[in-house]
């Protein structure tokens, strides 16, 4: 907004002091956290939340007495695999969906569609049967599997697949490429962009499942983070708030510096447009 | 807020769904080749048969299901037509569980999409030092269902948790946040609005970044308050992303799982007993799948409303 | 914004691949932390249980010495959450092969598990290894059997007590309750504890739990469903809007009035918090499962007071149920393994086992030679309270009211009994809560029955 403003300096400071105040308000939870993470569990049981009797102790009983990093790791394999799956799968499908032609080509793309109407958590019932059937329980496939690709996915491809230029194509066909050179040295080269994007989505959204490896995973082995947390929660009895919210901190801080690290691409990002 | 996309959410980065549907219109056939099907198969099949056994077959057997009364081990036995669809929807408590999601859903989208706003709209000013604001803003991002249980549990916890102990500083009645039935309501709403903050933020920013200037020039000579701006100029111009975040966050409000496992399980009194939290208490609780199923498939189609108009709306921005 | 994201990865692409190898790498280093997998030579046995906190690390101590002590079999004990969710893992995940081959399973889900048929009764291994069962409690023992057939092998057994912070009530001179408590005893210290402390110290707490409502009928001599409270038949009714409930939340109701009273909620956080609140010496009373003893004398520099489950006015207590868990074999799995689940089971029971268990958490031992033992021996010297618990139990003449409840749906039945009391706790019109209830709990019932073809 580019405000001609006229009483420049008293409007600034009052803009500064709200930006502060909603900056404090939104910050206010993770300070808080943060803080009594490194306060004895004793302390803040008293309520001595002023306490300065601040130490690492919380962070070094949750990582020689909790598994958390292995939980942590658990959940990066998930992520990981998934996000690549859902890579490949997707921008396979949404290059039939774009170069390919066959039969019924117009109704499966509506069929693809029509499941993001679907909300998995409305099927869960049916899908712990298939999964146990298919003996899949307590694994890391049983994780994957479900979400090797994604509706969501393949309509973002194939719209980005949409915008390449016919003459990439032609000049492929002229070179004689068949479908899988041009998928692989071609298409997918081209559409780095929209592809790394939709990387980061999956990778978040399988960092992010909670209902589905809650009731498909049994042991730590395979736990992903989120169900870790609440694990612990619910076995370490007795009110351990400094060592809980040390294991909070533990998963939260990595996320946090890559957003903190990533700032000025968020800030000229929506500067040049990218969201609209 | 950043679902899972494989759950068959569509919170599409709005841009790239809208900007490029417009392409959709000129459909065009690369190649005509007799070999392509084989392609197809090879290049589809995959994904065809996960979407397949993962989210189609799913749909009929929990249809199925719901048509059965299930024993102990969760077996269909008994087939009761539509009853436990008829006991459901008579029954207060199921009523109740609906009528909660509603209030939860409408609350959070509201504030949402509210708060989002100012906090877009007050970034988007032209001041120094402007970047550690937006930063700040949207670091909810990085907050996963879990560990925004666990601060927020603190906060609200009765005995030792910083809200009492701000009471009792400032010698304020105390708040039963998670005992209350209106107050745990409301402590899962802040907690969810929290969580959405840094995705909305993000969004409607760009959204307002992306309004031409020459527009607020304009309005600027001719004398319009900053107020009028926002009004007449901001808010006309974001509305199809606004109405966009509102649909996601819509969804994802009938999908809240997560946060009620972890902060209410459902209670004071059924306060906060949302309709996934549901699901997953008859199935996996008390064992009752027959009735889990039919709440399933009525989720299903309150779901499914709600994508389909939000399939209608980019039809419309694609035609223009 | 997305492809803001998509951007900063690709700017970053190779700091970030690294960090996420080297973090795969972390785990594959760590994959030991959290389970084992069999040694060697060693037959695997998979042992789901409940137990978090310090129950689960002396319970992880006896599973160690176990494997410890013999060479065939190794024990692997695995922490599924709350009792009611263990249920359906259970149920759900029989059959396949990470199901475990010996389980922990609650009071209430006993008629569950019996006609699931995914257990083998541990008869059939009591009467395979001349097994002597005298020494272990029998009103323990009954809980888990039908039909003279033993299903389940009692293992953490815990009665509910009346907890007092005794310091706290000399320093204001308070005369403490006596050992069997009624209501109105109760209400008179919490009443007098929140006035004299001028409203720094609440007086009582009763968690939002079915089972303590449950106790309260049992201790009232009243039955919830009918057929004896199914030890006599498959039930078929449920009373809860009965005078004796409505007695039990009126005096609740009076404290809450009186505003002595604090309600910490249900669940687990209610049980952390109302423990976390007494510790600190703002909270004067609370009745709980005896399992807490430990937790409640380990770091408690106030002198701690229990007494019985307290009994309303007028009538003479009947003495309350036993609450906890038992241990289960899964049929699932090979005879050799099946074994090798007694061989935990009958170490468990043991003296020496059990009476450690209950020093270290406050569950009662179930062999009577536990009692000779030198650590409950030296616990009893330390603190004369925990052997309130013990004398609760012996004090009970087992009658159908206070044997528990045999009926399959429990789990339901107690979360509409807990969402009665929550709405009481927040001022409903008791009467309509109850009725609300036991509508709720009859429709299920019947259907339950219909299900499963009874």
């Amino acid at each position: 907004m580019n405000v001609v403003a006229k009483p420049k300096l008293a409007r600034n400071i009052g803009s500064y002091l709200l930006l502060t105040v909603l900056a404090l308000v939104v910050l206010a939870p993770f300070f808080i956290g943060l803080w009594t993470s490194f306060l004895p569990t004793m302390q803040i049981a008293k309520g001595n939340f002023l306490s300065t009797d601040l130490s690492f102790q919380n962070y070094i009983d949750a990582f020689t007495q909790t598994p958390i990093l292995h939980y942590l790791g658990n959940s990066l394999v998930i992520s990981t695999v998934t996000m690549f799956a859902q890579l490949l799968f997707c921008s396979m499908s949404a290059y039939a969906f774009v170069f390919l032609d066959f039969k019924y080509k117009r109704s499966l793309f509506v069929l693809v569609l029509a499941t993001m109407m679907l909300p998995f958590e409305a099927e869960i019932i049916p899908n712990f049967s298939t999964v146990k059937a298919m003996g899949l329980l307590n694994s890391y496939s049983v994780m994957i599997i479900p979400f090797l690709t994604s509706a969501f996915g393949i309509f973002m491809l194939r719209q980005s697949f949409k915008q390449m230029p016919a003459e990439l194509k032609e000049a492929a066909d002229i070179e004689g490429l068949g479908h899988l050179q041009f998928y692989w040295k071609i298409v997918m080269p081209y559409n780095r962009i929209p592809l790394i994007t939709l990387g980061a989505y999956s990778f978040l959204g399988a960092w992010n499942q909670y209902l589905w490896p809650m009731l498909t995973t049994f042991s730590n082995s395979f736990r992903p983070v989120q169900n870790g947390l609440r694990q612990l929660q619910s076995e370490e009895t007795f009110n351990d708030w400094g060592m809980i919210q040390a294991t909070a901190a533990i998963v939260v801080i990595p996320t946090l510096i890559v957003l903190f690290v990533g700032q000025h691409y968020f800030k000229s990002g929506a500067n040049e447009g990218a969201v609209k | 807020m950043l679902k899972s996309p494989a759950s068959g959410s569509s919170t599409a980065p709005i841009n790239q769904a809208e900007t490029k549907a417009k392409i959709e219109a000129s459909e065009k056939d690369f190649s005509l080749n007799a070999k392509d099907k084989y392609y197809a198969l090879l290049f589809l099949g995959p994904s065809l048969l996960i979407l397949g056994v993962f989210i189609f077959y799913p749909m009929f057997k929990t249809l199925y299901l719901s048509l059965f009364l299930t024993n102990t081990v969760g077996k269909p036995t008994v087939f009761v037509g539509l009853s436990n669809y008829i006991n459901l929807l008579t029954s207060a408590d199921y009523l109740n569980s609906l009528a909660v999601t509603m209030v939860y859903v409408l609350a959070v989208t509201a504030l949402t999409i509210a708060l989002g706003l100012l906090l877009a709209s007050l970034a988007s000013k032209k001041l120094a030092g402007i970047g550690i604001f937006r930063t700040l803003f949207s670091s909810t991002m990085g907050v996963s269902v879990s560990v925004a249980a666990i601060f927020w549990l603190f906060i609200f916890n009765p005995s030792t948790g910083f809200l009492s102990l701000v009471s009792t500083w400032l010698h304020l009645p105390m708040i039963g946040w998670l005992t209350d039935p209106m107050w745990a309501m409301v402590a899962v709403i802040i907690t969810t609005v929290w969580m959405n903050l840094g995705f909305t933020f993000l969004i409607l920013f760009g959204a307002i970044q992306s309004v031409p200037t020459t527009l607020y020039e304009a309005a600027s000579i001719e004398g319009a308050s900053s107020r009028f701006q926002f009004f007449h100029i901001t808010i006309p111009s974001i509305s199809p992303t606004l109405f966009f975040v509102s649909i996601v966050t819509l969804i994802d409000g009938f999908k809240s799982f997560g946060l009620i496992d972890l902060m209410t399980k459902g209670g004071p009194t059924n306060a906060t007993n949302m309709l996934v939290y549901r699901i997953y208490k008859d199935a996996f609780y008390s064992g009752n799948f027959a009735q889990a199923s039919a709440e399933s498939l009525i989720l299903t189609v309150i779901i499914a409303l709600f994508t389909l108009l939000q399939f209608k709306v980019l039809e419309k921005r694609v035609n223009y | 914004m997305m492809g803001k994201i998509g951007l900063f990865l690709k700017n970053h692409l190779i700091p970030i691949i690294a960090v996420v190898v080297v973090a795969i790498g972390v785990v594959f280093v760590n994959a030991s932390h959290g389970e084992t997998n069999a040694k060697a030579g060693r037959t695997p046995i998979v042992f789901w249980h409940e137990m978090g906190g310090p129950a689960e690390q002396a319970l992880d101590k006896m599973v160690d010495n176990f494997n410890k002590s013999q060479n065939k079999y190794e024990v692997i004990p695995q922490y599924e959450g709350a009792y009611d969710e263990a249920v359906q893992k259970i149920i759900q995940s029989h059959g396949t092969s990470v199901s475990p081959a010996l389980f922990q399973s609650f009071d209430i889900s006993t008629a569950q598990m019996m006609h699931s048929k995914y257990t083998t009764p541990v008869q059939k291994f009591i009467d395979e290894d001349h097994y002597d069962t005298s020494d272990i409690s029998p009103v323990a023992r009954s809980f888990y059997s039908n039909k003279g057939q033993q299903l389940a092998m009692p293992f953490n057994t815990s009665q509910p007590v009346l907890y007092y912070n005794a310091t706290l009530l000399k320093k204001y001179g308070i005369t403490p309750p006596s050992k069997s408590p009624s209501y109105s005893e109760i209400t008179r210290v919490a009443k007098e504890l929140y006035a004299k402390s001028h409203h720094k110290v609440k007086g009582m707490t009763m968690e939002i739990y079915g089972w303590l409502l449950e106790e309260a009928l049992a201790n009232d001599k009243t039955k919830l469903i009918n057929n004896g409270d199914g030890h006599q038949g498959n039930p078929t009714k449920i009373n809860v809007n009965n005078p004796n409930t409505v007695k039990f939340l009126k005096w609740i109701r009076t404290n809450i009035k009186s505003g002595d009273f604090v309600n910490y909620g249900s669940g687990a956080s209610a049980e952390t918090n109302e423990i976390a609140a007494f510790l600190a010496g703002k909270l004067g009373i609370f009745v709980q499962s005896s399992a807490y003893i430990g937790q409640l004398t380990t770091g408690n520099k106030n002198k701690l007071g229990i007494s019985y489950f307290p009994h309303p006015d007028g009538t003479k207590a009947n003495g309350v149920g036993i609450g906890g868990a038992a241990l289960w074999i899964s049929n699932d799995k090979p005879e050799k393994v099946q074994k090798g689940a007694f061989e935990f089971i009958k170490y468990a029971e043991s003296a020496k086992n059990q009476a450690n268990w209950q020093v270290a958490t406050g569950y009662l031992a179930l062999n009577k030679k536990s009692q000779k033992e030198k650590a409950l021996q030296d616990l009893y010297k330390k603190i004369p309270a925990a052997r309130v618990p013990g004398e609760q139990l012996a004090s009970a003449k087992p009658n159908n009211a206070n044997s528990g409840i045999l009926m399959e749906g429990m789990q339901l039945t107690r979360e509409l009994e807990e969402t009665a009391m929550e709405t009481v706790y927040n001022g409903g019109n008791i009467d309509s809560a109850l009725t609300a209830a036991n509508k709720a709990m009859n429709a299920n019932l019947l259907t339950t029955n219909k299900a499963d073809g009874r």
